[in-house]
């Protein structure tokens, strides 16, 4: 009975050594980042800006009942040689640890990403905290204005900066993507852009003077990347050409002429698409030819005529099929000649094919890629037309 | 006898699993890759042929010698003073070194990927502390507890499902890129790892159907290598081929990928918590070898007063023998560890002493 019971105290006591007290960290102890920016300042140092959580960053917390509302986030910076060293100096400003777990978003500022992407993306990868799923994105201006920017569906820039990432409609890559694509030769990288614009406006009673025109974040664009710095930009219309090429467009739409009314337009939208590269090498000649299949819903028509024949059906695919090749043609023009990078990855699919020849031309692959024959077909199809034939608003003849 | 208890097959089979895989799902991905690149999943299948080979020979052996463990029979067949120092080498430089390599990569991992604040040796002294007494209390307590923890395991299967959305077959592609060479090399390392269970030659005496020997052994090679094939696989088709070998637990880093409807995150706590059971398990059957064969060695008629003495020498030695950091493990371990005990331990002495005992008729017939 006495062992017993010296047994049972024992548990008891014990346990108390399990709860960890060893380097825990409370929720209130802790700064949560949302969002990182990380800059290349005019004298030559790196610049580290935070956005850190307030309680009004997740759910509904911050906004009822009366009183002060807590600001959803709060934007701090600092200056270092390494990022390492910028995170000790904002350990002087911030009154808690700062911890990487949750930040959404690395934004890289234009100057850094010119000097060297990799080295803001090595520290991320290599600590512990911040997670391989973070988004990349490259800023257009500085990366600090990202994250200083507001924002109205979601609590903080940076949160809306990740939802935008996760619409698919531009290329947003995550971190280990970034890095997947610095480790390979077959493939140089690109990243989506990140502007702030005025966007949008708050409408209702009095809402305009309580919230003035803000400016908010914006996906815009693409940066090409040879190996990890920065050589230049993609606009929109190229963005959707690599997109293509890349086999990455799971939304969006193609807005073709009307077949007998060419003056008026016709929107398709995708509904999947599949891209195939297949490489073609003799020992000299190199050529790619890449397959682009696509399936779309007519969603919209500007025209007056009847589109619900099947003539009209097969002229919209093969104007369709005509708009992306031009869409392609575009960023591949872009590609091949001004930035002579291969951000398409076609280095990697001629890896795939042939091995060995691979092993003679990847080091100097972007060469032979600029001076590579591509030849793009595209298979569209046109699937559903939506609940409407013809217009509705036409009358018989 | 030591060793009163008895186990079943099928016991023995989950116990050389959760000895294997913890620490191979780790370390070896890493290692494979490095060499073999995308073939690395063909590495670790050629690594599973050749484990299935060792493992024949150590069973054939301890089947000759029925009730015996290895340190028994290799007096028997060698004489008793060139036996004894077969033993003694087997255990000082076979289970304890493998041993306390398994505590030193227990605290590398729990402090590079968790806790960094924490001294390495708490993490030592605590696993040795609980294998300590698991191993006291026999090997029917080490395999009862592994069965009841071995379903964490059984959730990683679960995690590598989840994972299959960041997927892509082409980054497999192409297979034999950098020839047959490479893939033989790297598959150097996984043989190794699925060569340890020839510990199955110290538990073999204990099994209670010793005839089903060589099926535990082949079920358990066949298992692990399976598993380990996931894992490397699961590596590969989320981060390719470059990347993945520059990570120094890259199924570590692939389980943090997995994000489900942004909701179904953060799942490495399962990889943990499979390691940190499965670690302990690891520890536990080898302390269980190094304290069994000392006892055999030195003919005492138990072996439970050598459990606090070994548990010392594994805590001590898992930070003397590997290396300052982690830096110096990693490079030894391929490259001085794994050839040596493969050469030497696994297939080396395992072969002798089957050849000496056929040449001098020792043993009956298997």
């Amino acid at each position: 009975m006495r062992k017993k019971i010296t047994v049972l105290l024992l548990a008891v006591i014990l346990t108390g050594l399990l709860e960890g007290c060893w380097s825990r960290s409370e929720i209130t102890e802790v700064a949560i980042i949302l969002g990182t920016g990380v800059d290349w300042t005019e004298d030559e140092r790196i610049r580290l800006t935070v956005q850190i959580a307030g309680p009004g960053a997740f759910g509904a917390g911050g906004e009822s009942g009366p009183g002060v509302k807590e600001p959803p986030a709060w934007v701090v910076r600092a200056e270092g040689k390494t990022i390492e060293e910028a995170e000790r100096y904002l350990a002087k400003k911030v009154p808690r640890e700062i911890y990487w777990g949750h930040s959404v978003i690395l934004v890289i500022g234009e100057e850094m990403a010119k000097k060297g992407a990799g080295m803001v993306t090595n520290f991320f990868h290599r600590s512990r905290g911040p997670r391989e799923i973070m988004w990349l994105m490259v800023a257009r201006g500085e990366a600090e204005d990202i994250l200083e920017a507001q924002s109205m569906l979601a609590k903080t820039s940076a949160q809306a900066a990740g939802f935008l990432a996760r619409m698919e409609t531009s290329y947003a890559v995550q971190t280990r993507e970034f890095a997947e694509m610095l480790a390979s030769k077959g493939v140089q990288p690109a990243v989506t852009g990140l502007d702030v614009k005025d966007v949008g406006k708050a409408v209702g009673q009095g809402q305009e003077e309580k919230f003035p025109v803000q400016k908010k974040v914006e996906l815009s664009g693409t940066a090409v990347f040879k190996e990890d710095k920065l050589i230049g930009w993609l606009d929109e219309h190229e963005t959707r050409g690599l997109l293509w090429l890349k086999g990455e467009v799971k939304k969006g739409a193609v807005m073709v002429p009307s077949p007998g009314e060419p003056e008026k337009e016709v929107s398709i939208k995708v509904r999947r698409s599949r891209t195939k590269i297949v490489p073609e090498y003799d020992g000299e000649n190199l050529r790619f030819n890449v397959m682009i299949n696509v399936e779309g819903d007519m969603v919209e028509q500007q025209s007056r005529e009847d589109l619900a024949t099947p003539e009209r059906i097969k002229a919209l695919e093969s104007a369709m099929a005509g708009e992306i090749k031009e869409r392609t043609a575009i960023a591949l023009e872009k590609a091949q000649w001004e930035y002579g990078v291969d951000i398409f990855g076609f280095g990697d699919a001629f890896h795939r094919k042939y091995k060995k020849e691979w092993r003679e031309l990847k080091n100097r692959w972007d060469e032979e890629f600029s001076r590579a024959d591509v030849n793009i077909a595209v298979e569209a199809h046109v699937r559903e037309i939506g609940l409407l034939t013809k217009r509705a608003s036409v009358p018989e003849e | 006898m030591l060793e009163h208890g008895k186990i079943d097959g099928r016991q023995a089979v989950l116990l050389m699993l959760s000895m294997v895989l913890p620490t191979a799902i780790l370390t070896v991905p890493a290692v494979v890759v490095k060499s073999a690149r995308q073939d690395a999943w063909l590495s670790v299948m050629a690594a599973t042929l050749a484990g299935l080979l060792i493992t024949r020979l150590v069973v054939s052996l301890s089947l000759r010698f029925p009730g015996r463990t290895l340190f028994e029979y290799a007096q028997e067949i060698l004489g008793q003073a060139p036996g004894k120092i077969a033993g003694l080498l087997y255990i000082w430089l076979f289970f304890l070194y493998i041993g306390s390599g398994a505590v030193r990569e227990f605290g590398f991992f729990l402090v590079t990927a968790l806790m960094l604040d924490t001294p390495m040796l708490v993490f030592s002294i605590a696993v040795v502390a609980v294998a300590a007494y698991a191993v006291r209390n026999g090997l029917e307590v080490l395999c009862r507890f592994n069965q009841l923890f071995i379903p964490v395991t059984g959730l990683l299967a679960i995690v590598f499902l989840l994972s299959t959305m960041d997927m892509k077959p082409a980054r497999l592609l192409p297979v034999f890129d950098t020839g047959l060479l490479p893939i033989i090399k790297g598959a150097v390392t996984p043989t190794m790892w699925l060569g340890e269970i020839v510990t199955l030659a110290v538990i073999i005496p204990y099994l209670n159907k010793p005839g089903q020997a060589h099926r535990v052994a082949a079920l358990s090679v066949l298992l692990s290598g399976f598993f380990l094939t996931a894992s490397i696989l699961e590596a590969l088709l989320i981060f390719g081929p470059n990347l993945t070998g520059h990570w120094i637990f890259p199924t570590f880093n692939a389980t943090r990928v997995i994000s489900i409807a942004n909701f179904l995150e953060r799942l490495e706590s399962i990889i943990v918590a499979a390691w940190i059971l499965g670690g302990f398990i690891k520890v536990g059957v080898f302390y269980y070898a190094i304290v069994l064969g000392s006892a055999q060695c030195l003919e005492l008629k138990d072996y439970r007063p050598l459990v606090l003495p070994v548990g010392v020498l594994l805590v001590a030695s898992s930070s003397l023998l590997h290396g300052e950091n982690i830096v110096e493990m990693l490079y030894y371990i391929p490259l001085v560890e794994v050839p040596f005990l493969l050469i030497v331990f696994e297939a080396g002495i395992p072969l002798l002493l089957l050849v000496v005992a056929l040449a001098r008729g020792k043993g009956g017939k298997s």
